[in-house]
């Protein structure tokens, strides 16, 4: 099945060298922390809390409107850290999707208004649903289907999975264009 | 509406967040970007110690039978709002130590206690009063009791204190003196 075409405003987004597309209605606090790793989306209201810890996305991440990707912390016996969160390639992000893991494999789909509670483990090809609540501290197997409040295991997953994920990240950054020409 | 935000000395405010009405911020308050407090139906009280994070909105709402003068809504010490939580009230209280967990919404006509934990993506709409350390969780909303206090964020608050500055505006401290407890009992 062939994507639609998503139109956006040309003055809306930055693209950077490398190929990420950044709205200007996101909220990226301490950018230098924040690493994108080349045509990754960033789609408007989106929240990069890079000032808590360092975040790092690979290659092809689609993070969509309204989500709030946050570093977790950790309590320790003397004070508090946040830990960085790391995430791999072609992953997917809902809309309005909280994530407060400490790892995102590659080849990830997290559906809308999720919430992935603090220090989650999401290893390679799993997929979260929408409206499922993840909490703190599950580790998502590979090939895993995850959904409800609280999420728990409803299926496993083809072992294409990293191909289907790579074709739909792809196919949805090449389809991320800017508005035709203004007239 | 009139304007009138105090921040306390001590407290975090970020600058990109929407404050309306009256509202008093405690010290020691950290409130993240993008938090709308809209204070329509009386002034808001935050007390010392909260976390508020991003896309929290805490309103409180015009309501028929309101007195006049309005009742503040007063938010106890030491509440964790986190990302995305809805709480409208129209009662004058909200406890102390309580969690309400990402995306969670608490409707108009509940009250809570203190110590209390709203679970992610709860919905709490029904008229009812949540008793001292009631925790609510699930896709069902079952309700539980908590065994233990809820561990204070003083720590986290530190370390939030600490680093927001380095790479948020924020706005200023408004309110030098501490607020005499009397002038917020004088409207009950």
């Amino acid at each position: 099945m062939e994507l639609q075409d998503i139109y956006y405003n040309k003055f809306e987004y930055v693209e950077t060298a490398s190929g990420n597309k950044v709205s200007r209605q996101t909220v990226l606090c301490g950018s230098q922390n924040i690493v994108l790793h080349g045509k990754v989306i960033v789609q408007s209201d989106a929240i990069i809390r890079g000032d808590l810890a360092s975040v790092k996305t690979g290659r092809f991440c689609i993070i969509s409107k309204g989500s709030v990707i946050r570093p977790p912390f950790k309590k320790f016996s003397k004070g508090v850290a946040f830990f960085p969160l790391q995430m791999g390639d072609h992953v997917y992000i809902g809309e309005n999707t909280v994530v407060n893991a400490a790892v995102v494999g590659s080849y990830v789909y997290i559906g809308k208004n999720v919430v992935i509670g603090r220090r989650c483990v999401l290893k390679d090809c799993c997929i979260i649903e929408d409206n499922s609540v993840l909490a703190a501290e599950t580790v998502v197997p590979s090939f895993a289907r995850y959904s409800g409040s609280p999420a728990r295991l409803v299926t496993t997953l083809p072992e294409a999975m990293p191909d289907l994920m790579t074709e739909f990240t792809k196919s949805y950054y090449q389809h991320f264009l800017p508005t035709a020409a203004v007239k | 509406m009139a304007h009138n935000v105090k921040i306390l000395p001590g407290a975090t405010v970020c600058e990109d967040c929407t404050l309306e009405g009256d509202i008093t911020i405690g010290g020691g308050t950290v409130i993240h970007p993008r938090v709308s407090i809209i204070a329509e139906g009386g002034p808001i009280i935050i007390a010392e110690y909260c976390i508020i994070e991003e896309y929290s909105k805490i309103i409180h709402k015009k309501s028929e039978k309101q007195e006049n003068p309005p009742k503040p809504l007063f938010i106890g010490a030491h509440n964790v709002f986190e990302v995305g939580c809805k709480l409208e009230s129209i009662f004058g209280h909200i406890g102390e130590s309580n969690v309400f967990e990402c995306k969670s919404f608490v409707g108009t006509s509940v009250r809570i206690g203190s110590g209390c934990v709203i679970g992610a993506a709860c919905n709490l709409t029904a008229p009812q009063t949540l008793a001292d350390n009631t925790v609510i969780w699930g896709a069902e909303n079952n309700i539980r009791e908590a065994l233990e206090k809820q561990p204070s964020q003083v720590l986290q608050l530190d370390f939030l204190g600490k680093v927001m500055p380095n790479y948020h505006r924020l706005r200023k401290q408004n309110f030098h003196k501490r607020q005499p407890s009397r002038q917020s009992q004088d409207g009950k």
